[in-house]
């Protein structure tokens, strides 16, 4: 039956002696739009919740040598950012497409990237924009690229005494154009067949300087399509140019059959969204 | 049963609760206020039926547990007439344009749109479609409902 | 008629104002004193044998009131064809077979109880395709019948066939002959209120059952049946409605659930309520039924349509409800749908161990419309004929009697399909093959009762008190459809007050006359119907009265002036003209001359005439009440399946023009137009709210909705996998109302719940082909099929 302790800490110091004292019986809990449907769904019957909620320091989106984005920060709050939208444009569209305003006023983007799925809207943006996660423990903090955080279906690097505290994302993300396609049967209230980021980093003469893409769905954790970015660095922002890289980042995937979509399908939207979060991408840059 | 004491405004009441820990709002509201207008239509955040305003932000109440409550205020399709027992404008639209069929859903849509509404007096229908995008209904394709928060919002 | 005061009117839904003030009373939202909270275990497999079952350690679970499994209560069939137990002891052939069942003072203790039951199971071969089912040697779903004689197949014993005329007659008159292969698969109704029941028993064993049955007297019918198989014959049953959360067809037949919290109750005397959560909605209903089509049809040069053949194979799931006699309403379509002479049809309805199926708005039209819209539109491109032009060639006409032997009476369909097609702008748009293109569907449906039983009626009672206020008892079920107002707009309009004196009181077997239930799209015809009739006799009283007492009041006024004022002169009025109640007549509670309404003195408030009737003091006092059973003169199917089973029939044309992605396969729907004859619409904003509704539905079966089933088991059983539109997923509706007006339906009403569906998946269909070649018969039409066929045609 569910029964279990509520506990909402007002400092990350109590955080970490809580998570001490109560070791495996506590599970960390923030919005609480995943920690509380796996409650009910009863994959998850925790002996206590620690509520991050009372870490209201941890919410903020600024630009300071780079951008800054605190872990408690909600969906809703970065969809409601005229600097994410203009600078992080393919956070935006993560964020803004994560389930209804009812979750995003609630859920919180370090929740997003803990619970690790992957279908997580705001991961495949994190990756192109080269985010690196900020991890605080008992001993201090410590940085993990967003590349390197997941380990696969809703595992991560972070250590059970470890909260997400920020998400630093380069400064030189202002010399990208960034888009993200979640592609879903609804517009609305959905989980993404797949998920496509592109941050661009284009010259004035249509030359690709620099390229990024972030797939989602199509693998354990959510990916950057390496081979891809690199085949269009250096190349011209041509249509032929674009198409080869969406088959290349389709190569780079391995999705597989679910209820929610097949293979064959997801492997071919690679293809064509690859190309056409290029092109939102650069137009956003201003290039095209 | 472990069991927390919540301190909270309800409808503009403050209110007091002893409830389990493990409880979520909309529990709370049902059954230790009775306050039935917010429905369990799904209980996990996908159907918007519970939906509540929190501190003037809509929330799905059937995820929201109960102790994040504490000190907050809550508003209920139950409170939103005003004192005298007027209408809001919303519940009258909804009256009048058919923007309500079986009801179900109706308590949570209103509440998505109030939240909306009182913060953007002149939205576009982009605006109200996507306050309602939490709220599904089998009922009325959303026509009339969306229509009936337009007619609302110019009250 | 101009003169209607309420009739035609948008009058709002004020009658329900607690619906949006949260006041509104659901099954979810009531208790019962002492009440204990019942929870059902289902089935671990497709289909099993049950070794064993544990119930020891549930029910030591302090708070747990009764554990009962199919050992613990009276083995007795139950279901439309009797082919199942309330709880199944030996065999499970289905996932949401009911194991086991609890009642604990808490939910939450219930659950937990479930929780605790360890049943064992030895696994047996199992079924899950209809067609291999048919197959010699397939697994055996039911090894007996209900009377235990042996099976030896797993085809239901119910023969749908029907045919007129000669098919190969048609066929030597054919200048073109198509053959296609269509079919549909399972989805959930979605009420957004989920099922549940409260039974409760008193100690002298009579049950009242508050559900949320849209046919409470088949309800109460059936759960009479089942008492007098379990020793409870002659205990006296009330069946009351709560405030319904939807319906669709999930409240047409009693559900397990209701026998099992029937059961629970009896067991602990104590009120028992059962409330299933979103995922037993998915599970544990009976979805819309799928079926396989091959549908072949021709035509002449002129494009004349000279035969229909159509077979079809249902996948029944592991017991049969109502959703098996879905066939029957198929051969509305497949018969009737445009002109043609000769006609096949045959259904086979087949065990399998997928869930079992039963209705959902439309029953069986929308998955017969999509196989025959989709044929309409092959023949139409073989004969080199517009698919426009084709269907306003074969259209349905007034005076028609189609080979189903329906009468078509009002016929608004040509109307339709010319608006249609003006207002989606189809002769610009057709045939460009651009990625862009447009599609057309219609329809027919019962939209004047439906006589599936033996009654087709509908009682209603009416009084009217001291005060002028009017309260009407109709066992109707508010399921959201607007009843509650129309019925007030045509009580006020027939008895003469305004919508707002008028209280209806729906849905309780004690205080309401039967009816055959509010579905098949006949709610407003038949309790619109037998309102009339109520409300002309209860006026007949009240103007009988008006003439007796009338006079008198007048002359009495008169007098009191005159003492008042010694001057005042008595007018001299002739009171015959008031003494008869055939000279007079009542509108917005005045009665008045018919033939001077203007009259200074001649008329007066009606609860002026009320009142005075009722308090005569001398023991003649009256109240006024009236009761109306309107049965209409229709016609069972007889034994060729044939038979005019409703009053009147809707017709309807859907237009929907599209994009489609070439690269993605995803479908946007630009417009869509939904024309549709309604006789005459009672409440023009309400019935809107029908037409968006049902169209919406339909866009859902033709794009995106389908219930996921792997051997067996629903693998989307939440909203997030079952994709139910969003508000965001907008669809741009144009409606059309076509009046013709219908001669018996009230003030020219047909019924309208159903119709807006039934076209919708196969106009999209008929768009995404001419948008780019490609034809999905397969619903729902999801970017993979669509790509994939983009792909295949290349």
């Amino acid at each position: 039956m569910l029964n279990y302790d509520y506990i909402k800490p007002e400092s990350i110091k109590d955080v970490f002696s809580l998570l001490k004292e109560y070791g495996a019986e506590a599970t960390l809990i923030a919005g609480g739009t995943d920690v509380m449907v796996n409650i009910r769904n009863r994959k998850l019957s925790p002996g206590v919740l620690i509520s991050l909620r009372g870490l209201m320091d941890l919410q903020y989106i600024n630009k300071n040598k780079g951008y800054h984005i605190g872990g408690m920060t909600t969906h809703r709050m970065l969809e409601q950012s005229e600097l994410v939208k203009n600078e992080l444009s393919a956070l935006h569209d993560g964020a803004s497409r994560v389930g209804s305003v009812q979750i995003r006023n609630v859920a919180t983007i370090g929740g997003n990237i803990c619970n690790a799925a992957p279908s997580a809207d705001t991961a495949g943006p994190l990756l192109v924009l080269d985010a690196v996660v900020v991890l605080e423990g008992p001993e201090g903090k410590r940085k993990i690229p967003v590349a390197e955080f997941f380990t696969g279906p809703s595992t991560t690097v972070r250590r059970e005494d470890e909260v997400l505290v920020e998400f630093d994302i380069p400064e030189d993300n202002s010399r990208y154009g960034s888009a993200y396609w979640k592609h879903s049967r609804r517009k609305a209230m959905d989980l993404p067949i797949l998920g496509v980021a592109v941050a661009l980093n284009l010259a004035e003469d249509r030359t690709i300087v620099d390229a990024r893409i972030g797939l989602s769905v199509v693998a354990p954790t959510p990916i950057r399509a390496l081979r891809a970015e690199e085949y269009l660095k250096g190349k011209s922002f041509r249509e032929d140019v674009l198409l080869e890289a969406g088959r290349i980042a389709s190569s780079e995937a391995s999705p597989r059959d679910s209820i929610r979509g097949k293979a064959w399908y997801r492997g071919d939207m690679i293809k064509v969204f690859v190309p056409r979060m290029a092109k939102l991408a650069a137009e956003r840059r201003g290039v095209i | 049963m472990k069991k927390v004491s919540v301190s909270f405004t309800l409808n503009g009441d403050p209110v007091t609760a002893e409830v389990p820990a493990a409880w979520t709002l909309l529990r709370t509201l049902r059954e230790n206020f009775e306050f039935t207008g917010a429905k369990e239509g799904c209980g996990v955040g996908e159907c918007g039926a519970c939906t509540v305003i929190v501190d003037g932000d809509a929330v799905n109440s059937c995820i929201f547990p109960i102790p994040e409550i504490e000190g907050k205020s809550v508003v209920t399709i139950e409170g939103i007439a005003d004192k005298d027992g007027n209408l809001h404008p919303l519940q009258k639209a909804f009256l009048d344009n058919n923007g309500v069929q079986c009801g179900f859903c109706t308590s949570g849509m209103i509440m998505s749109a109030k939240a909306l509404l009182d913060k953007n007096h002149n939205p576009t229908e982009d605006e109200i479609r996507t306050s309602i995008a939490g709220n599904l209904c089998r009922c009325t394709g959303y026509v009339q409902i969306v229509e009936a928060i337009g007619m609302a919002a110019k009250k | 008629m101009s003169d209607h005061l309420y009739v035609g009117k948008s009058i709002p839904r004020t009658i329900e104002i607690d619906k949006v003030t949260g006041r509104a009373v659901y099954i979810d939202d009531f208790k019962r004193p002492g009440m204990l909270y019942g929870k059902i275990l289902y089935s671990d497999y497709a289909h099993a044998r049950i070794k064993s079952i544990n119930i020891a350690k549930a029910e030591k679970l302090p708070g747990v009131r009764a554990v009962l499994t199919g050992r613990d209560v009276p083995d007795v069939r139950v279901g439309f064809l009797k082919d199942q137990s309330v709880l199944k002891k030996d065999v499970v052939r289905q996932f949401r077979d009911e194991v086991a069942a609890v009642a604990a003072i808490s939910p939450d203790i219930a659950r937990e109880a479930i929780d605790l039951i360890e049943v064992e199971y030895e696994e047996l071969p199992a079924v899950f395709d209809p067609v291999e089912a048919m197959k010699e040697g397939a697994p055996l779903v039911h090894e007996t019948d209900a009377r235990g004689k042996p099976l030896r197949t797993n085809i239901l014993p119910l023969p749908w066939r029907f045919q007129a005329g000669d098919i190969e007659q048609g066929r030597r008159e054919s200048a073109f002959t198509v053959i296609d292969h269509v079919s549909t698969t399972w989805v959930n109704q979605c009420c957004m209120g989920p099922s549940g029941c409260i039974a409760e028993f008193d100690m002298n064993s009579n049950l009242t059952l508050y559900n949320q049955t849209n046919v409470i007297f088949g309800d109460k019918g059936r759960i009479s049946e089942y008492f007098s198989q379990i020793g409870l014959k002659g205990k006296k049953i009330r069946i009351i409605n709560p405030i319904v959360g939807g319906s669709f067809g999930t409240k047409l037949d009693t559900d397990i659930y209701e026998f099992i919290c029937i059961q629970l109750a009896l067991k602990t005397r104590r009120p028992v309520k059962i409330l299933f959560d979103r995922e037993e909605e998915f599970r544990a209903l009976p979805p819309r039924q799928p079926a396989r089509f091959t549908v072949e049809q021709g035509c002449d040069r002129e494009g004349r349509l000279t035969f229909r053949k159509i077979e079809a194979i249902l996948d029944n799931g592991a017991y049969t409800s109502w959703g098996a006699t879905t066939p029957s309403v198929m051969m509305m379509p497949v018969s009737s749908l445009y002109r043609v002479p000769n006609i096949y049809y045959q259904a086979t309805c087949v065990y399998t161990n997928n869930i079992y199926c039963q209705a959902m708005r439309g029953y069986g039209n929308p998955q017969a419309s999509f196989a025959v819209e989709t044929s309409m539109d092959t023949l139409a491109e073989k004969a080199g004929i517009d698919p426009a032009e084709f269907r306003m060639i074969n259209r349905n006409q007034s005076g028609d009697l189609t080979p189903m032997r329906l009468k078509i009476t009002s016929c608004g369909l040509e109307e339709c399909i010319t608006s249609v097609k003006e207002k989606i702008g189809w002769n610009d748009k057709k045939g460009k093959r651009n990625g862009r293109g447009v599609g057309i569907a219609s329809l027919i449906h019962v939209a004047g009762g439906a006589r599936v039983t033996l009654s087709d009626g509908h009682g209603i009672m009416v009084k009217v008190d001291e005060d002028g206020f009017v309260d009407v008892l109709e066992s109707g079920t508010d399921q959201g459809q607007g009843s509650p107002t129309v019925i007030s707009q045509i009580v006020a309009e027939s008895l003469g007050v305004r919508p707002e004196d008028v209280s209806v009181i729906f849905g309780d077997t004690a205080l309401c006359l039967w009816d055959a239930g509010t579905h098949a799209s006949r709610h407003t015809f038949m309790a619109g119907n037998a309102a009339i009739m109520a409300c002309e006799k209860a006026k007949k009283q009240i103007l009988e009265m008006a003439a007796e007492y009338m006079p008198r009041m007048i002359k009495s006024d008169f007098k009191k002036m005159m003492k008042k004022d010694p001057e005042f002169v008595e007018p001299e009025l002739d009171y015959s003209l008031i003494s008869d109640p055939a000279n007079l007549d009542i509108r917005d509670r005045k009665i008045f001359l018919k033939s001077d309404p203007s009259h200074p003195h001649f008329n007066m408030d009606i609860n002026k005439v009320l009142r005075r009737g009722l308090h005569v003091g001398t023991g003649e006092s009256r109240v006024i009440a009236a009761e109306a059973f309107y049965d209409p003169p229709t016609e069972t199917l007889d034994r060729e399946l044939k038979g005019n089973l409703s009053m009147t029939y809707a017709f309807g044309t859907t237009g929907v023009e599209v994009e489609v992605d070439r690269d993605t396969g995803e479908v946007k729907i630009l417009q869509l137009v939904a024309a549709h004859d309604v006789g005459k619409a009672m409440n023009p904003t309400l019935l809107l709210g029908q037409v968006y509704g049902a169209v919406y539905t339909g866009v859902g079966y033709g794009l995106t909705e389908e219930m996921k089933l792997e051997k067996g088991k629903v693998m989307n059983p939440n909203f997030l996998d079952y994709k139910l539109l969003t508000a965001m997923d907008v669809i741009p509706i144009k409606p059309v109302i076509v009046e013709p007006g219908d001669e018996a339906g009230p003030y020219g009403a047909k019924g309208v719940g159903e119709p807006g569906l039934v076209p919708t998946a196969p106009a999209i269909a008929n768009a995404i082909y001419d948008a780019i070649g490609v034809r999905i018969k397969d619903l729902p039409i999801t970017p993979e099929k669509v790509l994939e066929a983009i792909k295949n045609s290349k």
